[in-house]
Protein backbone atom coordinates (compact mmCIF):
# COMPACT_ATOMS: atom_id res chain seq x y z
CA UNK A 1 0.00 0.00 0.00
CA UNK A 2 2.78 1.87 0.86
CA UNK A 3 4.30 1.92 -2.81
CA UNK A 4 1.25 2.47 -4.28
CA UNK A 5 0.87 5.56 -2.25
CA UNK A 6 4.49 6.75 -2.89
CA UNK A 7 3.50 6.06 -6.86
CA UNK A 8 0.64 7.98 -6.70
CA UNK A 9 2.22 10.84 -4.85
CA UNK A 10 4.87 10.74 -8.09
CA UNK A 11 2.03 10.42 -10.20
CA UNK A 12 0.39 13.68 -8.84
CA UNK A 13 3.00 16.13 -8.72
CA UNK A 14 3.60 15.03 -12.93
CA UNK A 15 -0.03 16.11 -13.35
CA UNK A 16 1.46 19.96 -12.73
CA UNK A 17 -0.24 20.08 -9.81
CA UNK A 18 2.08 22.23 -7.80
CA UNK A 19 1.92 24.85 -10.53
CA UNK A 20 -1.03 26.16 -8.62
CA UNK A 21 0.83 26.83 -5.68
CA UNK A 22 3.17 29.35 -8.15
CA UNK A 23 0.09 30.47 -9.14
CA UNK A 24 -1.27 31.05 -5.86
CA UNK A 25 2.00 31.96 -4.55
CA UNK A 26 2.22 34.91 -7.05
CA UNK A 27 -1.64 35.84 -6.58
CA UNK A 28 -1.09 36.02 -3.01
CA UNK A 29 2.33 38.68 -2.93
CA UNK A 30 -0.33 40.61 -5.20
CA UNK A 31 -3.16 40.63 -2.98
CA UNK A 32 -0.57 41.64 0.02
CA UNK A 33 0.82 44.45 -1.99
CA UNK A 34 -2.09 46.07 -4.28
CA UNK A 35 -5.22 45.29 -1.67
CA UNK A 36 -3.24 47.77 1.13
CA UNK A 37 -3.87 50.37 -0.82
CA UNK A 38 -7.68 49.71 -2.25
CA UNK A 39 -9.55 48.75 1.17
CA UNK A 40 -9.16 51.01 3.87
CA UNK A 41 -6.95 49.30 6.60
CA UNK A 42 -8.30 45.77 5.70
CA UNK A 43 -5.07 44.60 4.16
CA UNK A 44 -4.33 42.02 6.93
CA UNK A 45 -7.65 40.48 7.08
CA UNK A 46 -7.97 40.31 3.17
CA UNK A 47 -4.59 38.46 2.97
CA UNK A 48 -6.52 36.02 5.46
CA UNK A 49 -9.54 35.80 4.02
CA UNK A 50 -8.14 35.33 0.44
CA UNK A 51 -5.30 33.17 1.40
CA UNK A 52 -7.48 30.65 3.61
CA UNK A 53 -10.59 30.67 1.10
CA UNK A 54 -7.47 30.01 -1.95
CA UNK A 55 -6.29 27.59 -0.25
CA UNK A 56 -9.70 26.20 -0.14
CA UNK A 57 -10.91 26.30 -3.24
CA UNK A 58 -7.86 25.52 -5.19
CA UNK A 59 -7.48 22.60 -2.99
CA UNK A 60 -11.63 21.23 -3.66
CA UNK A 61 -10.64 21.30 -7.42
CA UNK A 62 -7.34 18.98 -7.53
CA UNK A 63 -9.28 17.18 -4.68
CA UNK A 64 -11.95 16.41 -7.29
CA UNK A 65 -10.16 16.11 -10.34
CA UNK A 66 -7.38 14.26 -9.45
CA UNK A 67 -9.08 12.06 -6.95
CA UNK A 68 -11.66 11.27 -10.00
CA UNK A 69 -8.57 10.60 -12.53
CA UNK A 70 -6.80 8.65 -10.23
CA UNK A 71 -9.41 5.43 -10.86
CA UNK A 72 -11.67 5.84 -13.23
CA UNK A 73 -9.05 7.10 -15.75
CA UNK A 74 -6.95 4.59 -14.98
CA UNK A 75 -9.91 1.78 -15.70
CA UNK A 76 -11.24 3.96 -18.68
CA UNK A 77 -7.31 3.53 -20.28
CA UNK A 78 -7.22 0.14 -19.22
CA UNK A 79 -3.68 0.86 -17.24
CA UNK A 80 -5.23 -0.38 -14.28
CA UNK A 81 -5.19 -4.06 -15.49
CA UNK A 82 -1.50 -4.55 -15.48
CA UNK A 83 -1.35 -3.16 -12.21
CA UNK A 84 -4.43 -5.99 -11.24
CA UNK A 85 -2.01 -8.51 -12.83
CA UNK A 86 0.61 -7.92 -10.32
CA UNK A 87 0.33 -9.69 -6.62
CA UNK A 88 -1.40 -6.13 -5.32
CA UNK A 89 -5.23 -6.49 -3.81
CA UNK A 90 -7.50 -4.32 -4.88
CA UNK A 91 -7.91 -2.61 -1.15
CA UNK A 92 -4.32 -2.06 -1.25
CA UNK A 93 -4.21 0.01 -4.62
CA UNK A 94 -7.54 1.64 -3.53
CA UNK A 95 -6.72 2.72 -0.24
CA UNK A 96 -2.76 3.49 -1.46
CA UNK A 97 -4.54 6.15 -3.90
CA UNK A 98 -6.07 7.67 -1.86
CA UNK A 99 -3.29 7.95 0.72
CA UNK A 100 -1.12 8.81 -1.90
CA UNK A 101 -3.10 11.96 -3.06
CA UNK A 102 -3.78 12.78 0.65
CA UNK A 103 -0.05 13.03 0.52
CA UNK A 104 -0.02 15.21 -2.25
CA UNK A 105 -2.30 17.85 -0.88
CA UNK A 106 -0.53 17.67 2.58
CA UNK A 107 2.33 19.20 0.63
CA UNK A 108 0.03 21.36 -1.57
CA UNK A 109 -1.66 22.93 1.45
CA UNK A 110 1.49 22.95 3.74
CA UNK A 111 2.96 24.91 0.65
CA UNK A 112 -0.07 27.44 0.34
CA UNK A 113 0.05 27.86 4.30
CA UNK A 114 3.62 28.85 4.09
CA UNK A 115 2.61 31.09 1.40
CA UNK A 116 0.36 33.33 3.36
CA UNK A 117 2.35 33.05 6.52
CA UNK A 118 5.33 34.67 4.26
CA UNK A 119 2.40 37.06 2.75
CA UNK A 120 1.54 38.29 6.19
CA UNK A 121 4.96 38.51 7.07
CA UNK A 122 6.37 40.55 4.15
CA UNK A 123 3.68 43.03 4.79
CA UNK A 124 4.12 43.59 8.44
CA UNK A 125 0.80 41.33 9.16
CA UNK A 126 0.13 39.04 12.03
CA UNK A 127 1.06 35.78 10.96
CA UNK A 128 -1.19 34.38 13.66
CA UNK A 129 -0.21 30.17 14.91
CA UNK A 130 -4.00 29.73 15.30
CA UNK A 131 -4.23 30.48 11.30
CA UNK A 132 -3.27 26.57 11.13
CA UNK A 133 -6.43 25.71 13.15
CA UNK A 134 -8.08 26.39 9.88
CA UNK A 135 -5.70 24.93 7.59
CA UNK A 136 -5.84 21.94 9.60
CA UNK A 137 -9.90 21.93 8.91
CA UNK A 138 -9.71 22.87 5.37
CA UNK A 139 -6.67 19.51 5.00
CA UNK A 140 -10.04 17.20 6.76
CA UNK A 141 -12.11 18.48 4.35
CA UNK A 142 -10.15 18.08 1.24
CA UNK A 143 -9.84 14.53 2.49
CA UNK A 144 -13.51 14.08 2.26
CA UNK A 145 -13.90 15.61 -1.15
CA UNK A 146 -11.08 12.73 -2.27
CA UNK A 147 -12.77 10.35 -1.02
CA UNK A 148 -16.12 11.01 -2.24
CA UNK A 149 -14.38 11.92 -5.63
CA UNK A 150 -12.90 8.34 -5.38
CA UNK A 151 -16.31 6.75 -4.05
CA UNK A 152 -18.00 7.66 -7.31
CA UNK A 153 -14.93 7.43 -9.82
CA UNK A 154 -15.44 3.57 -8.73
CA UNK A 155 -18.97 3.40 -9.42
CA UNK A 156 -19.20 5.41 -12.50
CA UNK A 157 -17.42 6.97 -15.59
CA UNK A 158 -15.02 10.35 -15.22
CA UNK A 159 -18.01 12.79 -16.57
CA UNK A 160 -20.40 11.39 -14.23
CA UNK A 161 -18.09 11.13 -11.16
CA UNK A 162 -17.33 14.59 -11.54
CA UNK A 163 -20.40 16.16 -11.73
CA UNK A 164 -21.78 14.05 -8.88
CA UNK A 165 -18.65 14.79 -6.52
CA UNK A 166 -19.26 18.26 -7.47
CA UNK A 167 -22.98 18.23 -6.95
CA UNK A 168 -22.47 16.51 -3.42
CA UNK A 169 -19.93 19.05 -1.99
CA UNK A 170 -22.08 21.52 -2.78
CA UNK A 171 -24.63 20.43 -1.25
CA UNK A 172 -22.52 19.62 1.83
CA UNK A 173 -21.46 23.49 1.62
CA UNK A 174 -26.00 24.15 2.09
CA UNK A 175 -26.21 22.11 4.83
CA UNK A 176 -27.30 24.93 6.98
CA UNK A 177 -29.84 25.70 4.73
CA UNK A 178 -30.56 22.31 5.01
CA UNK A 179 -31.35 22.01 8.98
CA UNK A 180 -33.32 25.23 8.55
CA UNK A 181 -35.36 24.29 5.11
CA UNK A 182 -38.31 23.69 8.03
CA UNK A 183 -38.51 27.66 8.10
CA UNK A 184 -39.44 27.51 4.34
CA UNK A 185 -40.63 24.88 3.93
CA UNK A 186 -42.78 23.88 7.01
CA UNK A 187 -44.55 20.41 5.10
CA UNK A 188 -41.54 18.89 4.67
CA UNK A 189 -41.62 15.81 7.12
CA UNK A 190 -39.00 16.52 10.12
CA UNK A 191 -37.55 12.67 9.76
CA UNK A 192 -36.51 13.96 5.80
CA UNK A 193 -34.84 17.04 7.14
CA UNK A 194 -32.99 15.10 9.77
CA UNK A 195 -31.84 12.34 7.02
CA UNK A 196 -30.75 15.41 4.54
CA UNK A 197 -28.57 17.29 7.45
CA UNK A 198 -27.32 13.63 8.68
CA UNK A 199 -26.56 11.95 5.30
CA UNK A 200 -24.93 14.83 3.41
CA UNK A 201 -21.32 15.73 4.07
CA UNK A 202 -21.37 18.23 6.43
CA UNK A 203 -18.36 21.07 5.07
CA UNK A 204 -19.02 23.85 7.23
CA UNK A 205 -18.03 21.72 9.76
CA UNK A 206 -14.58 22.98 8.49
CA UNK A 207 -15.17 26.26 8.06
CA UNK A 208 -13.16 27.71 10.84
CA UNK A 209 -11.87 30.92 8.42
CA UNK A 210 -14.31 33.45 9.62
CA UNK A 211 -13.07 32.32 13.29
CA UNK A 212 -9.02 32.42 13.09
CA UNK A 213 -9.66 35.74 11.04
CA UNK A 214 -10.69 37.64 13.62
CA UNK A 215 -8.60 36.10 16.71
CA UNK A 216 -11.86 33.78 17.90
CA UNK A 217 -10.12 30.86 20.04
CA UNK A 218 -10.87 27.46 18.45
CA UNK A 219 -10.91 25.03 21.12
CA UNK A 220 -9.24 22.03 20.92
CA UNK A 221 -11.88 19.92 21.36
CA UNK A 222 -13.55 21.33 18.30
CA UNK A 223 -10.57 20.18 16.31
CA UNK A 224 -11.13 16.52 17.67
CA UNK A 225 -14.77 16.38 17.04
CA UNK A 226 -14.24 17.44 13.28
CA UNK A 227 -11.52 15.24 13.13
CA UNK A 228 -13.57 12.44 14.49
CA UNK A 229 -16.36 13.45 12.37
CA UNK A 230 -13.97 13.35 9.13
CA UNK A 231 -12.08 9.92 9.91
CA UNK A 232 -16.07 8.28 10.69
CA UNK A 233 -17.17 9.91 7.26
CA UNK A 234 -14.57 8.93 5.27
CA UNK A 235 -14.34 5.27 6.82
CA UNK A 236 -18.26 5.03 5.26
CA UNK A 237 -17.37 6.45 2.05
CA UNK A 238 -14.01 4.62 1.55
CA UNK A 239 -15.87 1.11 2.75
CA UNK A 240 -18.79 1.87 0.01
CA UNK A 241 -16.41 2.87 -2.70
CA UNK A 242 -13.90 -0.53 -2.07
CA UNK A 243 -16.95 -2.72 -2.12
CA UNK A 244 -17.80 -1.12 -5.75
CA UNK A 245 -14.09 -1.33 -6.40
CA UNK A 246 -13.95 -5.07 -5.24
CA UNK A 247 -16.89 -6.18 -7.13
CA UNK A 248 -16.38 -4.43 -10.65
CA UNK A 249 -15.89 -6.47 -13.42
CA UNK A 250 -12.70 -5.31 -15.49
CA UNK A 251 -13.31 -6.11 -19.48
CA UNK B 1 -2.88 34.06 -49.44
CA UNK B 2 -1.11 33.93 -46.31
CA UNK B 3 1.16 36.90 -46.98
CA UNK B 4 -2.13 38.77 -47.74
CA UNK B 5 -3.17 37.84 -44.29
CA UNK B 6 -0.27 38.46 -42.38
CA UNK B 7 -0.54 42.07 -43.97
CA UNK B 8 -4.10 42.58 -43.04
CA UNK B 9 -3.45 41.20 -39.65
CA UNK B 10 -0.80 43.54 -38.85
CA UNK B 11 -2.45 46.51 -40.41
CA UNK B 12 -5.35 45.82 -38.13
CA UNK B 13 -2.89 45.90 -34.99
CA UNK B 14 -0.99 48.98 -36.01
CA UNK B 15 -4.68 50.12 -36.44
CA UNK B 16 -6.20 49.48 -32.88
CA UNK B 17 -4.23 52.31 -30.86
CA UNK B 18 -5.58 54.93 -33.55
CA UNK B 19 -9.04 53.58 -32.74
CA UNK B 20 -8.93 53.27 -29.06
CA UNK B 21 -7.47 57.10 -29.29
CA UNK B 22 -10.68 58.12 -31.47
CA UNK B 23 -12.87 55.84 -28.84
CA UNK B 24 -11.09 57.59 -26.15
CA UNK B 25 -11.95 61.32 -27.36
CA UNK B 26 -15.22 60.78 -28.13
CA UNK B 27 -16.26 59.39 -24.85
CA UNK B 28 -13.44 61.36 -22.81
CA UNK B 29 -10.60 59.89 -20.92
CA UNK B 30 -11.92 58.53 -17.99
CA UNK B 31 -15.56 56.56 -18.36
CA UNK B 32 -17.26 56.22 -15.02
CA UNK B 33 -17.85 52.07 -15.32
CA UNK B 34 -22.04 52.63 -14.40
CA UNK B 35 -22.68 51.25 -11.55
CA UNK B 36 -24.67 47.76 -11.37
CA UNK B 37 -25.77 45.29 -8.63
CA UNK B 38 -27.43 42.39 -9.27
CA UNK B 39 -28.01 41.13 -6.16
CA UNK B 40 -29.40 43.75 -3.71
CA UNK B 41 -29.21 42.23 -0.50
CA UNK B 42 -26.75 40.55 1.28
CA UNK B 43 -28.36 37.46 2.61
CA UNK B 44 -29.42 37.00 -1.44
CA UNK B 45 -25.36 36.75 -2.08
CA UNK B 46 -24.76 35.04 1.24
CA UNK B 47 -26.79 31.90 -0.09
CA UNK B 48 -24.38 32.24 -3.42
CA UNK B 49 -20.54 32.02 -1.82
CA UNK B 50 -21.32 29.06 1.32
CA UNK B 51 -18.32 29.10 3.10
CA UNK B 52 -16.45 32.04 0.91
CA UNK B 53 -18.44 34.64 3.00
CA UNK B 54 -16.07 36.50 4.08
CA UNK B 55 -13.78 36.41 1.13
CA UNK B 56 -17.43 37.57 -0.81
CA UNK B 57 -17.80 40.66 2.37
CA UNK B 58 -13.80 41.49 1.49
CA UNK B 59 -14.43 42.12 -2.40
CA UNK B 60 -17.87 43.80 -1.48
CA UNK B 61 -16.03 46.12 0.84
CA UNK B 62 -13.20 46.71 -1.52
CA UNK B 63 -16.26 47.38 -4.54
CA UNK B 64 -17.86 49.80 -1.65
CA UNK B 65 -14.31 52.28 -1.45
CA UNK B 66 -13.99 52.16 -5.03
CA UNK B 67 -17.68 53.24 -5.48
CA UNK B 68 -17.50 55.70 -2.90
CA UNK B 69 -14.22 57.27 -4.09
CA UNK B 70 -14.92 56.89 -7.75
CA UNK B 71 -18.02 58.70 -7.81
CA UNK B 72 -16.87 61.71 -4.68
CA UNK B 73 -13.86 62.27 -6.89
CA UNK B 74 -14.42 61.33 -10.78
CA UNK B 75 -18.51 61.73 -11.31
CA UNK B 76 -19.82 64.81 -12.45
CA UNK B 77 -23.34 64.52 -11.47
CA UNK B 78 -22.01 62.43 -7.94
CA UNK B 79 -24.48 59.23 -7.55
CA UNK B 80 -24.36 57.42 -4.08
CA UNK B 81 -27.50 54.84 -4.97
CA UNK B 82 -25.64 51.69 -4.93
CA UNK B 83 -23.57 52.74 -1.46
CA UNK B 84 -26.04 51.81 0.59
CA UNK B 85 -27.02 48.05 -0.81
CA UNK B 86 -23.16 47.54 -0.93
CA UNK B 87 -22.80 48.17 2.71
CA UNK B 88 -25.52 46.15 3.55
CA UNK B 89 -24.62 43.37 1.68
CA UNK B 90 -20.84 43.77 3.04
CA UNK B 91 -21.93 44.21 6.60
CA UNK B 92 -24.39 41.12 6.02
CA UNK B 93 -21.63 38.60 4.79
CA UNK B 94 -19.37 39.55 7.61
CA UNK B 95 -21.25 41.40 10.17
CA UNK B 96 -18.16 41.72 12.18
CA UNK B 97 -16.31 44.32 9.71
CA UNK B 98 -15.68 47.05 12.10
CA UNK B 99 -14.67 49.70 9.77
CA UNK B 100 -17.32 49.26 7.02
CA UNK B 101 -19.75 50.18 9.54
CA UNK B 102 -17.76 53.10 10.56
CA UNK B 103 -16.40 54.46 7.61
CA UNK B 104 -19.87 53.21 5.44
CA UNK B 105 -21.62 55.20 8.14
CA UNK B 106 -19.56 58.39 7.76
CA UNK B 107 -19.72 57.63 3.43
CA UNK B 108 -23.41 57.66 3.75
CA UNK B 109 -24.08 60.66 6.30
CA UNK B 110 -21.75 63.29 5.14
CA UNK B 111 -23.58 66.30 3.66
CA UNK B 112 -23.91 65.82 -0.62
CA UNK B 113 -21.58 65.97 -2.63
CA UNK B 114 -18.92 65.47 0.42
CA UNK B 115 -21.04 61.78 1.07
CA UNK B 116 -24.13 60.66 0.05
CA UNK B 117 -25.89 63.26 2.51
CA UNK B 118 -27.74 60.27 4.30
CA UNK B 119 -27.32 60.66 7.47
CA UNK B 120 -30.95 58.47 8.58
CA UNK B 121 -28.68 55.48 6.39
CA UNK B 122 -25.91 56.41 8.20
CA UNK B 123 -27.69 55.56 11.54
CA UNK B 124 -29.30 52.60 10.25
CA UNK B 125 -25.96 50.96 9.17
CA UNK B 126 -24.67 51.70 12.74
CA UNK B 127 -27.48 50.24 14.51
CA UNK B 128 -27.24 47.23 12.17
CA UNK B 129 -23.31 47.24 13.57
CA UNK B 130 -24.27 47.24 17.54
CA UNK B 131 -27.05 45.10 17.28
CA UNK B 132 -24.74 42.56 15.86
CA UNK B 133 -21.18 43.35 17.63
CA UNK B 134 -23.19 44.50 21.70
CA UNK B 135 -19.90 44.11 23.05
CA UNK B 136 -18.02 46.58 20.71
CA UNK B 137 -18.41 49.95 22.55
CA UNK B 138 -16.74 51.85 19.92
CA UNK B 139 -19.67 50.92 17.62
CA UNK B 140 -22.04 52.37 20.54
CA UNK B 141 -19.84 55.37 20.81
CA UNK B 142 -20.14 56.44 17.19
CA UNK B 143 -23.78 55.58 16.88
CA UNK B 144 -24.33 58.11 19.53
CA UNK B 145 -22.15 60.67 17.85
CA UNK B 146 -24.30 60.16 15.06
CA UNK B 147 -27.64 60.88 17.02
CA UNK B 148 -26.04 63.87 18.24
CA UNK B 149 -24.36 65.46 15.16
CA UNK B 150 -26.81 64.03 12.52
CA UNK B 151 -29.67 63.98 14.01
CA UNK B 152 -29.81 66.67 16.95
CA UNK B 153 -31.21 63.91 19.22
CA UNK B 154 -29.19 64.71 22.54
CA UNK B 155 -31.98 62.27 24.18
CA UNK B 156 -30.90 59.28 22.08
CA UNK B 157 -27.62 60.04 21.75
CA UNK B 158 -27.23 60.17 25.40
CA UNK B 159 -28.92 57.16 26.17
CA UNK B 160 -26.58 55.26 23.62
CA UNK B 161 -23.17 56.66 25.48
CA UNK B 162 -24.85 55.00 28.60
CA UNK B 163 -25.60 51.85 27.02
CA UNK B 164 -21.70 52.27 25.94
CA UNK B 165 -20.65 53.20 28.83
CA UNK B 166 -21.52 49.76 30.34
CA UNK B 167 -19.87 47.49 27.84
CA UNK B 168 -16.72 46.28 30.41
CA UNK B 169 -13.49 48.22 28.75
CA UNK B 170 -15.56 51.15 27.77
CA UNK B 171 -14.09 54.39 28.15
CA UNK B 172 -14.72 56.54 31.44
CA UNK B 173 -15.67 59.35 30.15
CA UNK B 174 -18.38 58.01 28.04
CA UNK B 175 -21.03 58.61 31.35
CA UNK B 176 -20.21 62.20 31.61
CA UNK B 177 -20.44 63.00 27.93
CA UNK B 178 -23.93 61.77 28.24
CA UNK B 179 -24.83 63.77 31.24
CA UNK B 180 -23.50 66.77 29.79
CA UNK B 181 -25.89 66.07 26.67
CA UNK B 182 -28.49 65.82 28.77
CA UNK B 183 -27.61 68.63 30.98
CA UNK B 184 -28.14 70.89 27.35
CA UNK B 185 -24.73 71.87 27.23
CA UNK B 186 -23.69 74.27 24.09
CA UNK B 187 -24.13 71.86 21.44
CA UNK B 188 -21.86 73.27 19.63
CA UNK B 189 -18.94 72.52 22.33
CA UNK B 190 -20.51 68.82 22.70
CA UNK B 191 -19.95 68.33 19.16
CA UNK B 192 -16.44 69.46 19.24
CA UNK B 193 -15.70 67.65 22.00
CA UNK B 194 -16.77 64.57 20.43
CA UNK B 195 -15.00 65.01 17.19
CA UNK B 196 -12.08 65.32 18.86
CA UNK B 197 -12.32 61.95 20.41
CA UNK B 198 -12.98 60.85 17.21
CA UNK B 199 -9.76 62.52 15.93
CA UNK B 200 -8.28 60.78 18.83
CA UNK B 201 -9.30 57.25 18.24
CA UNK B 202 -9.35 57.08 14.34
CA UNK B 203 -6.70 56.98 11.46
CA UNK B 204 -6.73 57.61 8.16
CA UNK B 205 -10.12 59.10 6.20
CA UNK B 206 -12.49 59.07 9.42
CA UNK B 207 -9.17 61.34 11.31
CA UNK B 208 -9.64 63.45 8.20
CA UNK B 209 -12.99 63.67 8.49
CA UNK B 210 -12.73 64.53 11.82
CA UNK B 211 -10.13 67.05 11.35
CA UNK B 212 -12.55 68.59 8.73
CA UNK B 213 -15.46 68.84 11.55
CA UNK B 214 -13.59 70.43 14.13
CA UNK B 215 -12.39 73.05 11.50
CA UNK B 216 -16.12 73.96 10.56
CA UNK B 217 -17.02 74.09 14.20
CA UNK B 218 -14.11 76.52 14.66
CA UNK B 219 -14.98 78.37 11.15
CA UNK B 220 -18.83 78.45 12.70
CA UNK B 221 -16.93 80.11 16.41
CA UNK B 222 -15.61 82.80 13.97
CA UNK B 223 -19.00 83.67 12.12
CA UNK B 224 -20.29 84.08 15.42
CA UNK B 225 -17.54 86.38 16.64
CA UNK B 226 -17.67 88.57 13.52
CA UNK B 227 -21.33 88.61 13.77
CA UNK B 228 -21.16 89.84 16.72
CA UNK B 229 -18.70 92.80 15.75
CA UNK B 230 -20.77 93.94 13.18
CA UNK B 231 -23.32 94.55 15.47
CA UNK B 232 -20.74 96.58 17.94
CA UNK B 233 -20.04 98.22 14.20
CA UNK B 234 -23.54 99.48 14.20
CA UNK B 235 -24.19 100.13 17.37
CA UNK B 236 -20.89 102.93 16.99
CA UNK B 237 -21.79 104.13 13.27
CA UNK B 238 -25.19 104.25 12.80
CA UNK B 239 -24.78 101.63 10.00
CA UNK B 240 -23.68 98.20 8.93
CA UNK B 241 -19.52 98.25 7.56
CA UNK B 242 -19.90 98.23 3.73
CA UNK B 243 -17.62 95.24 3.86
CA UNK B 244 -15.69 93.34 6.53
CA UNK B 245 -12.60 95.20 5.95
CA UNK B 246 -14.25 98.14 7.19
CA UNK B 247 -14.78 95.94 10.67
CA UNK B 248 -10.27 95.80 10.86
CA UNK B 249 -10.07 99.52 9.99
CA UNK B 250 -12.23 100.23 13.16
CA UNK B 251 -10.04 97.73 15.01
CA UNK B 252 -13.20 95.66 15.75
CA UNK B 253 -11.77 92.66 14.03
CA UNK B 254 -7.45 91.42 13.71
CA UNK B 255 -5.77 90.19 10.50
CA UNK B 256 -6.94 87.97 7.32
CA UNK B 257 -10.51 87.48 7.84
CA UNK B 258 -10.43 83.88 6.44
CA UNK B 259 -11.89 80.65 7.40
CA UNK B 260 -9.29 78.45 8.67
CA UNK B 261 -9.22 76.64 4.96
CA UNK B 262 -7.70 79.88 4.29
CA UNK B 263 -10.85 81.36 2.43
CA UNK B 264 -12.46 84.49 2.84
CA UNK B 265 -16.04 84.43 5.19
CA UNK B 266 -18.73 85.75 2.73
CA UNK B 267 -20.78 89.28 3.89
CA UNK B 268 -24.25 90.32 2.98
CA UNK B 269 -23.76 94.23 2.99
CA UNK B 270 -27.55 94.59 3.25
CA UNK B 271 -28.33 92.06 6.08
CA UNK B 272 -25.21 92.57 8.09
CA UNK B 273 -24.88 88.79 8.01
CA UNK B 274 -21.40 87.11 7.84
CA UNK B 275 -21.16 83.64 6.76
CA UNK B 276 -18.79 80.96 5.54
CA UNK B 277 -18.09 81.02 1.58
CA UNK B 278 -20.16 78.88 -0.41
CA UNK B 279 -17.23 77.69 -1.74
CA UNK B 280 -15.26 76.36 1.64
CA UNK B 281 -15.11 73.13 2.42
CA UNK B 282 -15.75 73.88 5.89
CA UNK B 283 -19.45 75.77 5.17
CA UNK B 284 -21.84 73.66 7.16
CA UNK B 285 -25.50 74.55 6.69
CA UNK B 286 -26.40 72.90 9.84
CA UNK B 287 -23.63 75.17 11.75
CA UNK B 288 -25.51 78.16 10.54
CA UNK B 289 -27.34 80.35 12.93
CA UNK B 290 -26.56 78.20 16.12
CA UNK B 291 -24.89 79.96 18.63
CA UNK B 292 -22.12 78.05 21.06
Amino acid sequence: MVAVAANTFRETVRERVLYNLVFFAILMTLCGLLLGQLSIRQDEKIIKDIGLAAMELFGHVIAIFIGIALVSKEIERKSLYPLLAKPLSREELFLGKFAGLGFTLLVNVGAMAAGLFATLLVTRGEADPALLKAVFAIYLSLLLVVAIAMLFSAVTSTALAAVCTVCLVLAGRFSDVVRNMKQVAPGVPDRLVDFLYFALPNFRNFDLKDKVTYGEFVPWHVLGWITLYNVVYITVLLGIGLACFRRKEFQ
Amino acid sequence: MIRATSVLALAAAAAVPWVQARVDGALGAFRAQDEVLYLWKGSQVKRMVPGFEHLAADLYWLRTVQYFGGERVFAKDKRFDVLYPLIEITTTLDPRMEIAYRYGAVFLAEQYPIGAGRPDLGIAVLERAVQNNPASWRLHQELGFFHFVYRRDAKRAAEVLVEASRIPGAAFWLKNLAAEILGKGGERDIARRMWREMLEQSEGALRENARIHLMALDAADAVDLLNGRVALFRERMGRLPRDLGELTAAALARGPLVDPAGIPFEYDSQTGKVAVSRTSYLRRDDLMGETR
